[in-house]
């Protein structure tokens, strides 16, 4: 019974930080249609500066009081100067570009305060320990609660019985009408951004004494937070109030009692509140943003294209034999992930829908050529044709529930569906190996030659690079890659003509994960290894800011986004630490300033008779 | 009072006003009618700042307001009924009519003058916005405008969809918002109501102004009536 009582109360502790996460993100998206990927980082930022303030002053209530001061000044910052710019243009941009902020706030979290886990010890005041009835709580795990649910009532008063709150309701119901009646709509939404930034670095605060401060506490409770806003209803504050209790709640008695399911238990109920109530147990409205605007039309391969393309094919082909070992192994890595971008842009650029869960099939396709290889002896390349066979079974499975939304929701049910792959990963320890992963029993010859050469090794993934890019090609250019395009365009008008656009969609989305698969046999096949960070949604991030920086809508583009990628990632960070901002950087500055990525921009450069 | 001048305005690329010209004066009701996609409501969007006019002035209160966003238009003194009324769902009648109220010193329009004026809404005091009848809406939406404190009204053909006794109504507020001296802009399609309410109009097609007169001018030329109005 005490145990029970203990478990309820770490649940509520849990829960509480899990609301001042979610009030924010529900708000900000409520009103602005924004789903803030940076809110993580706000958090953390919260807590470090206020584990700096602690030591500086020896007070853990003027860290609570200062921390949020310059957290909300960034936040705020980034609302004015780069999200503001991007109102014209759609959400999906500023989605995106909130993405690119988590990798410069980690690198500024990581550079000043270091990787180590540092605590932020327990006001004095607060140590003690309080004898109830049941058995005996620590003191600030008592405050901490009521601290949350005075929060929570402060909030719903000021939201539900003020002015300025009604303002903010009439703002998430119809911003355009409040603007035509006299609502300064882009200040409102500076200020509940700022509000929701400032909630954020509060949590992080009072969570130090409890969760620990390290580089990457951001999404390790960004994604609890998400699933609490998807359950709860986004844009609703009792939503992401009960949710909140309801995820903290039973994410602490799942990890206690159902240790190795409650992970994927978790994610299940997300998805299937998603399927069932796309707008949440109290949402009332579910905005559909407009998808992303990013995506440009390929030309038809002309004399002078196909030219350059054997130039560079042969180029391609001529260039390891002037290499060492290293650099050979990185291009084939360059490859594999090419190939993995590839796939993504089918669904993203060509097809016009944003997956946050693409690594779901990289990680199938994966973990079918390892897993096969080690439970039944099979060979590596046989488990590839499985990988991708199994990578289509599932991205037909998973695709047939996401295809059915569009925008903001497919987003996050593609997210749920790759978290619950990872869950699976990440517990199913006895077959996968876990967060320890596990390494492939044989590596296979390639046509008789071992892959343990390198230059063996860069032209077997160069023969897969050249196949994948030709299907697509040719996949493209043919009525169905029009269809797909056509609906990226105007799926209305598509459906209007004829085409059952959710089947093709579905279509898209299951020829992507197979290619996803293919491009996951093919990493374990060179790395020999793999474990569950790889179908981590960070991933599924990684591989979508190499897509968007290359070009969403060219085949090209996805090559050198993923070669743009993993170079900055494996050269420039054996000169500096700072890789993360660089990659961050110069993904905000994409979204800014080359909506077309980096082949956009290389377009744009040639003269204008050039072009058909 | 409110004045637009050869206003060209556009829907991304496509070109929607052309050279449009009007003018509303001081307690004057003025009726834009035509026919579906004529751009009528087109040109009361591009008066709020939801469009920018890419050519052409529109003066307000003797202030070029071309370049303003919507809330700086409404807070001149415009009120904006549009046509699909805009009701916040989730906020009560009362809330709908406060929120964005800018009567706070001097005005006139106070909740009790705009509930003595719908009776009807006072009864609905306490009711959400996605409560209500289609009538009802359009009156919260009119109150709303009014409750801004306005000196000219800009409303998107508030009959629509709505019955012959709704209707009347309707009419009788509008008349009685005229008695007050309100400068009204009104977009119909209804001729009755626009005979009934305005002193002159304006037929629009194609995004052009084709026709401009008073009610017994519209009344008499026919051919307006059966090329541009579908009577």
């Amino acid at each position: 019974m005490e145990l029970l009582v203990a478990q309820l109360l770490n649940g509520l502790v849990y829960g509480v930080l899990l609301f001042f996460m979610a009030a924010g993100l529900s708000l900000i998206f409520g009103l602005m249609n924004v789903v803030n990927l940076a809110h993580g980082s706000f958090f953390m930022l919260g807590a470090f500066i206020g584990f700096s303030i602690f030591h500086l002053t020896g007070s853990f209530w003027l860290a609570l009081v200062l921390a949020p001061i310059p957290v909300v000044m960034i936040g705020i910052v980034m609302e004015l100067w780069f999200l503001r710019p991007l109102y014209a243009r759609g959400h999906m941009d500023q989605v995106l570009l909130t993405f690119g902020f988590t990798f410069v706030f980690y690198d500024l979290v990581q550079t000043v305060w270091g990787k180590v886990v540092l605590t932020l010890p327990t006001p004095a005041s607060l140590q003690s320990t309080v004898h109830i009835g049941l058995g005996v709580f620590s003191a600030y795990r008592l405050f901490l609660i009521g601290f949350g649910f005075a929060v929570a009532l402060l909030l719903w008063l000021l939201l539900e019985r003020s002015r300025l709150g009604a303002m903010v309701r009439a703002g998430v119901d119809n911003a355009g009408m409040a603007a035509g009646l006299g609502a300064n709509i882009p200040a409102l939404f500076t200020g509940v951004f700022g509000f929701g930034v400032l909630l954020a670095a509060l949590g992080g605060v009072v969570a130090g004494p409890v969760l620990g401060l390290y580089p990457g506490m951001d999404t390790d409770i960004l994604i609890p937070a998400f699933i609490v806003i998807v359950i709860g209803g986004m844009g609703s504050l009792r939503g992401a109030f009960v949710g909140s209790l309801l995820i903290g709640i039973a994410d602490t008695f799942g990890k206690a009692y159902l240790q190795n399911v409650a992970l994927f238990l978790i994610y299940l109920a997300m998805i299937i509140v998603l399927l069932i109530r796309p707008q949440g147990l109290f949402g009332i409205k579910y905005a559909d943003a407009p998808p992303s605007a990013l995506a440009r039309t390929i030309m038809p391969s002309t004399p002078r294209t196909r030219a350059l393309a054997l130039i560079a094919l042969l180029a391609l082909i001529a260039l390891p034999f002037g290499l060492a070992d290293y650099p050979r192994a990185l291009i084939a890595e360059i490859f594999i992930f090419a190939i993995f971008a590839m796939s993504l842009d089918l669904i993203l650029g060509f097809t016009g829908l944003m997956s946050l869960g693409h690594a779901a099939f990289f990680g199938l396709g994966a973990y079918s050529v390892a897993v096969l290889g080690a439970q039944f002896g099979l060979n590596a390349w046989l488990g590839l044709v499985a990988g991708v066979l199994i990578a289509a079974a599932g991205a037909g499975l998973i695709g047939f529930f996401c295809v059915r939304s569009g925008g903001i929701p497919f987003l996050m049910l593609t997210l749920a569906f790759s978290q619950l792959v990872f869950s699976v990963a990440l517990k199913w320890r006895d077959v996968t190996g876990g967060s320890d992963g596990m390494p492939l029993a044989m590596q296979p010859s390639f046509f008789g030659f071992s892959l343990s050469h390198s230059l063996v090794m860069y032209f077997m993934t160069l023969v897969f690079f050249v196949a994948v890019y030709l299907g697509l090609r040719r996949l493209i250019n043919a009525p169905l890659g029009h269809a797909f395009i056509g609906i990226r365009e105007n799926e209305a008008r598509m459906a209007a003509i004829g085409y059952p656009t959710r089947a093709y969609k579905l279509l898209a989305f299951t020829i992507a994960g197979a290619i996803a698969g293919l491009a996951g046999g093919l990493y374990v096949i060179y790395n020999g290894f793999i474990s569950s960070d790889a179908v981590y949604w960070t991933a599924s991030g990684d591989i979508l800011i190499m897509t968007m920086l290359g070009g969403a809508g060219t085949l090209i583009g996805p090559p050198i986004g993923a070669a743009a990628f993993l170079l900055m990632k494996n050269v420039v960070s054996s000169y500096s630490e700072h890789w993360l901002s660089i990659i961050g950087v110069a993904f905000i500055c994409c979204v800014l300033f080359f909506p077309g990525g980096i082949w956009g921009a290389v377009q744009k450069l040639q003269p204008a008779g050039a072009k058909p | 009072m409110l004045s637009l001048e050869n206003v060209d305005s556009y829907y991304g690329g496509s070109h929607i006003l052309h050279g449009i010209s009007l003018a509303v004066r001081e307690g004057e009701v003025v009726c834009l009618l035509g026919r579906n996609g004529a751009g009528k409501t087109t040109t009361i969007l591009t008066v709020m700042g939801y469009l920018h006019p890419r050519r052409g002035t529109i003066r307000f209160k003797e202030r070029d307001i071309g370049g303003l966003p919507p809330y700086a238009v409404a807070r001149l003194g415009v009120g904006f009924v549009p046509q699909e009324r805009g009701i916040f769902p989730s906020l009560s009648v009362r809330e709908n009519l406060t929120v964005f109220a800018r009567n706070a010193r001097s005005g006139y329009w106070t909740l009790q003058r705009v509930f003595d004026l719908f009776p009807g809404l006072q009864a609905r005091e306490r009711n959400l916005g996605f409560q209500l009848s289609g009538g009802e809406q359009q009156m919260l939406s009119i109150a709303r405008a009014l409750m801004l404190d306005p000196v000219l009204l800009l409303l998107d053909e508030p009959s629509e969809g709505l019955a012959p006794m709704i209707v009347k109504e309707i009419v009788d507020v509008l008349k009685h918002l005229r008695g007050k001296g309100m400068a009204i802009l009104l977009v119909e399609q209804n001729l009755r109501v626009a005979l009934a309410v305005a002193d002159r109009h304006h037929v629009m097609n194609k995004g052009e102004i084709c026709f401009t007169g008073g009610s017994e001018e519209l009344e008499n030329s026919e051919s307006v009536l059966r090329s541009y109005l579908s009577v």
